[in-house]
């Protein structure tokens, strides 16, 4: 693994460092002097410092390391059982399980990682003189991001896994719808003899009729037989006889679903009706609007028409009424030979 | 769409069979020899239905053309003969009617009924022949029935309608056109009234 060997190779500075600290401590000790120079004392607890930081950065790393390898065996795992798409045998509360699981680790994983860079990053702010830090800081950024790829990848896994495995429930549905098919269209089949279905849990009803006691007259039996078919399932909760019941109850469900599905096709056809009505009412209106419109033209035809007659017969009137007209032509006519005979005269 | 026959039993518990109540057939379409046989043929297969049919239970068996409807109620059972294309919830509906019948007419006498009783029981006769048209005996049919006929009836009417929408709007426009030219008749009458009041 990776993270050990980093560790390996880190666990070797570390001692390096330590040994180095130690023989300073030593050398500085009796001089207890604590303004010692800074350069020397911070290169001593930076050291010291440095290294317990590294050291506590590359315990984290390894660690992290390790939960991912942890994770990654588990989603192997996981994808296995989502593999396995057997009708039968459906191991959904596991793959439950373990999914929640996975998710965990995944978070406080990404967590980790997060609060590794943090103390990358406190560390590179620390050690920014030293060169050796450098180093260690591009390492320690080389460290992180190698764990952020492997967390990216067992984070991409587990989303196909996840795929994966709704993908085999969905074929798995499928498959059973066709079944469970299979076994209705058997048991709406009432024209053959029955043979013994398989076992099909017989509907759970509310109270029973007064007809499981058999004494209602047979007016009110009447009434809530025309009303409603599903009650007559409760007649059959009612018996002893389990085999002949099971054999009975699909074939009462069928009859009295026929009877539902009738009484729905009656409700809806009557649903169409009523929209077709609905329709019929708004075109006639919208016709009954034109029909208005057609009227008013024609009145407004028939306004025009006598005006202009009206105008017709004034200009009849008033040309037929020569008198006027004819004084008013002599005047022209005599203006006219006036001034003719000024011309010529 | 037939019934051969319906058939009213007593539906003794378990070991014995059934007593027969009431029966009624038509076998008019079976050729003079075979009517007795299909008879009995019915009489044997209504009993062995019946006596299988658990109380308050209803039960469709295929045989050979036939197919037999039972409905069991409290003992009091209704056995009916149809051929394939008879639905089934009329079958059921027709029996329970029957069963209804049965009860209101005869009360709780048949329960001591040991024997096959011979006497013709004329409302299943009569049943016999009004319910061949399965809509009778299924209101619902009827219902749908009338329901989809109404909803014919409808679209011609909104057809119908449509094209008077059509004619219409012709209509609209010609009247329309007509006040147009109305109006410039009316200005030109206007017109050469006022123009020439000089002269």
């Amino acid at each position: 693994m990776q993270a050990r060997h980093v560790q390996s190779s880190y666990r070797d500075r570390t001692d390096e460092f330590s040994g180095i600290v130690e023989s300073r401590r030593r050398s500085i000790a009796p001089t207890a002097a604590n303004n010692a120079p800074y350069g020397s004392g911070g290169r001593r607890e930076d050291p010291r410092s440095a290294a317990a930081n590294q050291s506590e950065f590359s315990k984290r790393a390894s660690l992290i390391g390790l939960a991912i390898h942890q994770t990654s065996q588990k989603l192997s795992k996981l994808a296995q059982l989502a593999k396995r798409s057997s009708v039968f045998d459906d191991p959904t509360r596991e793959i439950q399980e373990l999914t929640v699981v996975i998710k965990q680790e995944i978070s406080g994983l990404n967590g980790a990682l997060l609060d590794l860079q943090a103390v990358r990053n406190n560390n590179s702010h620390d050690n920014d003189e030293r060169s050796i830090s450098r180093d260690t800081t591009s390492h320690s950024a080389t460290v992180v991001d190698d764990l952020k790829n492997r967390l990216m990848d067992t984070t991409k896994e587990f989303k196909d896994v996840l795929t994966l495995r709704t993908e085999n429930m969905k074929i798995q549905e499928d498959r059973m719808k066709k079944f469970s098919k299979i076994s209705s269209k058997e048991s709406a089949n009432p024209f053959v003899r029955q043979r013994p279905l398989a076992s099909k849990p017989s509907p759970s009803q509310p109270a029973p009729l007064p007809w499981a006691n058999g004494s209602s007259s047979s007016s009110s039996q009447l009434v809530p037989r025309q009303g409603e078919a599903e009650s007559s399932p409760l007649l059959q909760q009612s018996q002893q006889q389990q085999q002949q019941q099971q054999q009975m109850v699909p074939l009462q469900d069928t009859y009295m679903q026929n009877r539902a599905e009738a009484l729905h096709n009656v409700e809806s056809t009557i649903h169409e009706l009523s929209n077709i009505f609905t329709q019929l009412a708004t075109m006639v209106s919208q016709q009954g609007e034109i029909a208005i419109r057609i009227d008013q033209n024609m009145e407004d035809t028939l306004a025009n028409v006598e005006g202009a007659q009206s105008q017709l017969t004034r200009y009849l009137n008033s040309i037929s009424s020569n008198r006027w007209l004819m004084i008013k032509i002599f005047f022209v006519l005599i203006a006219f030979l006036m001034v003719f005979l000024f011309f010529v005269a | 769409m037939k019934i051969t026959a319906l058939l009213v039993l007593k539906a003794a518990p378990e070991a014995t069979d059934p007593v027969i109540l009431a029966n009624a057939s038509d076998v008019s379409h079976f050729g003079y020899f075979q009517r007795s046989s299909v008879k009995e043929f019915v009489v044997f297969v209504g009993r062995t239905v019946a006596s299988r049919t658990p109380p308050s239970q209803r039960q469709s068996v295929q045989h050979e053309e036939y197919k037999v409807h039972a409905y069991n109620r409290n003992g009091l059972c209704a056995v009916g003969f149809m051929d394939d294309h008879y639905p089934v919830r009329s079958a059921f509906s027709l029996l329970n009617q029957v069963i209804d019948e049965y009860q209101k007419s005869f009360g709780e006498t048949w329960r001591s009924a040991k024997e096959d009783s011979s006497q013709p029981w004329p409302y299943l006769a009569q049943a016999l022949t009004k319910f061949q048209d399965p809509a009778e005996a299924d209101k619902l049919l009827k219902i749908q029935r009338e329901l989809d006929e109404t909803k014919i009836i409808l679209h011609k009417t909104i057809d119908s309608v449509l094209a008077r929408g059509e004619k219409l709007d012709s209509l609209v426009e010609k009247s329309s056109d007509l006040s147009m030219a109305s109006q410039m008749f009316y200005k030109q009458a206007k017109k050469t009234n006022s123009c020439c009041t000089i002269l």
